[in-house]
């Protein structure tokens, strides 16, 4: 306990550093920004941004990338609540109860309570991250390359039950993603694999690329498709940000539960934002006495939801700072940028790096704190913004992601490949094909390969030993009893019902 | 890559006949599986794969002229994308030694992962086959052709005239795709955006730009 103390104080040592302190703030702000604006995700913003950490020192970096994911949580709602326009999938779900609160005059304590309980269950995760770091990377640490393998195939197929969409076809999403990621030079021999002789891919397909592509270009690409929107900005002046006694009595419980469920959903490899938000909805309307007060205003709707997103924006850097392993999409962006400052995340970030590991930590904090200043008594900052049309605000963005996968390796043909990729990713959402676990499958790649390699060796050329070590018995067969409820039918429909609701 | 592009059809209109539709399909798996036989005949130690492109002409063929009924579009022709992109990758990686003893060769990994999605890209083509799915959505030209052309244009400029002409001209080729475009208000954000570009990245992040033609 007194180490957990000692440690938090050192990382906000680290944290308070005025540096870092501008750089949560800009993290922030940004985060808090795209989360207004609807047709700019999270995911294509850090992907954006990667190039521009380049500069920075790593603590600083990191600290700004993950400022922007948990600040899309608290723009998100401002969006859902006042303009009935979800900024960012993890807030769909509050626009439900969100709006109607809006209509009927009561935006002001929608805000808030979503602002309140953000900030509640941000705090409560930050403790999460720090209480689970280091039991987790002394588990971490009795994993062998076996274990390790078996590890990321349950992470994968937990990111695949818990997406959306055919599972069968989220599977192939993940193993073109691994295959895609076996382009370029073999690590141990230096074989060039399927390379056609292209300098540029000798390197294997930057990890910036296939993100920007799928997740930016293949994004604005589908947003033209669609009809001019009308964006409706509530004209109403916001009267009264504080919530009555009552709102706050009865909004208390829900996000408890929010933060509880955000929180675990968040932990499990592919849980993530948008599914907690959603969990915690479900959950919180299941409990409540008045079911039928729900998507009519009701505030447990709101507090909920908001609660678990931002909790589980937290705790899904639990199993990529001690374990190495990505649970989402944007956590994979968070491997993409440790990689380019020389970090491998893992257990040793903790005991190798610990200012950046506890400075991240207390960085979410002390971002928390900045995101209720920001969006509370700024929201009408944030509203007007939405005034900008997307006919200005999409050119922009992709000269800014042309200049910045430029900058990465001063090569134009990276900016091919990630047009390329903008192709592919439309041709994938024409297809019902969901991007994020093709990407999660490139990130974990190369490191699935190195595993299954040294496990081989080390069984001389047993696959048994897979099935054989307990530990990697277990999380195999965990994934594969997982993979068969998720194709059950029965199962197959009531997931597929959550996520119409 | 090429595969991965466009191997449907340019949509379905609600008159058109699903025998149309399935012809055009069917024609474009065919054409690309061809390629990928043709490119197999030119890498030794390919059979596999050269079974497998074979297999997809002879899909695309039974498609295109109606003998293989089609339910689900979307599933049937990205499946077969998908199988295709594996036999593409194991023509690629022909040449590299597989599984020597107890260990792993570098062609070891491509070669077990192609194998693995082109078994799942059937499996979803099966289904496309006989389940009941949504028609492809129609592909839309304008916006997405002059977003890319905008984006291999930046590509193309950046070296020879530098980062100003560049962005400038990139945004206001990718402008065009929208077709709410207006001249006046383009043209200032173009130049509000190259400048805002410009004072980021070269001066703020004293990235190593080239800013003007040279001459």
């Amino acid at each position: 306990m007194s180490d957990l103390l000692a440690n938090l104080w050192m990382g906000f040592h680290v944290a308070a550093n005025p540096f870092n302190i501008l750089f949560c703030l800009l993290g922030a702000l940004v985060g808090t920004l795209v989360g207004v604006l609807p047709g700019v995700g999270s995911v294509a913003t850090i992907a954006m941004l990667l190039p521009i950490t380049f500069g920075l020192p790593p603590v600083g970096a990191l600290i700004m990338l993950a400022g922007i994911y948990y600040g899309a949580q608290y723009g998100g709602s401002t969006t859902s609540v006042l303009v009935n326009i979800p900024g960012e999938a993890t807030s769909v779900i509050t626009c439900l109860d969100g709006h109607q609160m809006a209509k009927q005059g009561r935006a002001g304590p929608a805000l808030a309570i979503a602002a309140i309980g953000s900030f509640f269950a941000g705090c409560v995760a930050t403790v999460l991250v720090a209480a689970l770091g280091a039991p987790l990377t002394s588990l971490a640490l009795l994993f062998g390359p076996a274990e390790y393998f078996s590890l990321m195939v349950l992470g994968l197929i937990f990111a695949v039950v818990l997406a959306k969409g055919s599972v069968l076809k989220a599977v192939a999403m993940v193993v073109t993603g691994l295959l895609l990621s076996m382009v370029g030079s073999d690590l141990e021999t230096g074989a060039g694999r399927m390379t056609f002789d292209i300098p540029e891919l000798a390197d294997g397909i930057g990890f910036a690329n296939i993100a920007m592509g799928v997740f930016g270009f293949a994004e604005i690409i589908r947003n033209l498709e669609l009809p001019p929107e009308s964006r409706d900005i509530l004209k109403t002046k916001i009267s009264g940000l504080m919530p009555t006694r009552q709102d706050l009595i009865d909004s208390s419980g829900a996000i408890a539960r929010g933060t509880l469920i955000g929180s675990l959903v968040g932990i499990l490899p592919g849980g993530g934002a948008v599914i907690a938000s959603f969990a915690a909805y479900t959950f919180e309307k299941k409990l409540s006495k008045h079911p039928e007060r729900f998507g009519r205003g009701a505030i447990q709707g709101v507090a909920a939801p908001e609660s678990a997103n931002n909790a589980a924006a937290q705790t899904s850097f639990i199993p990529l700072l001690t374990l190495g392993i990505p649970p989402n999409a944007v956590m994979a962006l968070m491997v993409g940028a440790m990689t380019i400052h020389g970090i491998v995340p893992g257990p040793q970030v903790m005991t190798k790096q610990p200012e950046l590991f506890w400075g991240m930590i207390a960085s979410m904090w002390l971002g928390n704190l900045m995101l209720v200043v920001i969006n509370l008594p700024l929201v009408g900052i944030w509203v007007s913004l939405l005034r900008v049309p997307y006919r200005l605000l999409y050119p922009s963005i992709i000269v800014f992601c042309c200049i910045g996968i430029y900058s990465i390796n001063n090569s134009p043909t990276d900016v091919v490949i990630a047009a390329i990729f903008g192709v592919v990713g439309y041709w994938l959402v024409k297809h019902d094909f969901e991007p994020a676990p093709l990407l999660l499958g490139f990130v974990l790649g190369p490191l699935m390969e190195e595993n299954l390699r040294r496990a081989m060796l080390i069984a001389r050329g047993d696959a048994t030993v897979f099935f054989t070590r307990p530990i990697s018995g277990v999380l195999l067969s965990t994934a594969i009893i997982l993979l068969i409820i998720a194709a059950l039918p029965k199962i197959r429909r009531r997931r597929d019902e959550v996520f119409v609701e | 890559m090429s595969e991965g592009v466009s191997p449907s059809p340019q949509g379905t209109r609600p008159g058109f006949s699903i025998n149309t539709h399935n012809l055009v399909g069917g024609l474009i798996v065919t054409v690309l599986a061809l390629l990928l036989l043709g490119f197999s005949f030119y890498v030794p130690n390919s059979v596999i794969p050269r079974l497998m492109s074979a297999a997809l002409v002879l899909i695309g063929v039974a498609a295109a002229i109606g003998v293989l009924p089609v339910h689900g579009p979307r599933d049937f022709y990205g499946g077969l994308a998908l199988v295709m992109l594996p036999t593409f990758a194991l023509i690629a990686s022909a040449d590299l030694p597989g599984q020597r003893g107890f260990a792993f060769g570098p062609g070891t990994a491509p070669r077990l992962f192609s194998f693995v999605l082109a078994a799942l890209g059937a499996a979803v083509a099966i289904g496309g086959v006989f389940a009941e799915g949504p028609p492809i959505e129609k592909y839309k030209i304008r916006g997405p052709t002059l977003v890319i052309i905008a984006i291999l244009a930046f590509a193309n400029l950046i070296r020879p005239i530098g980062l100003v002409p560049a962005t400038f001209l990139a945004f206001m080729i990718s402008i065009l795709g929208s077709t709410e475009m207006r001249w006046i208000e383009s043209l200032i954000v173009a130049a509000a955006m190259t400048t805002f570009c410009v004072l980021l990245f070269v001066y703020l992040l004293n990235l190593p730009f080239q800013l003007w033609p040279r001459f």
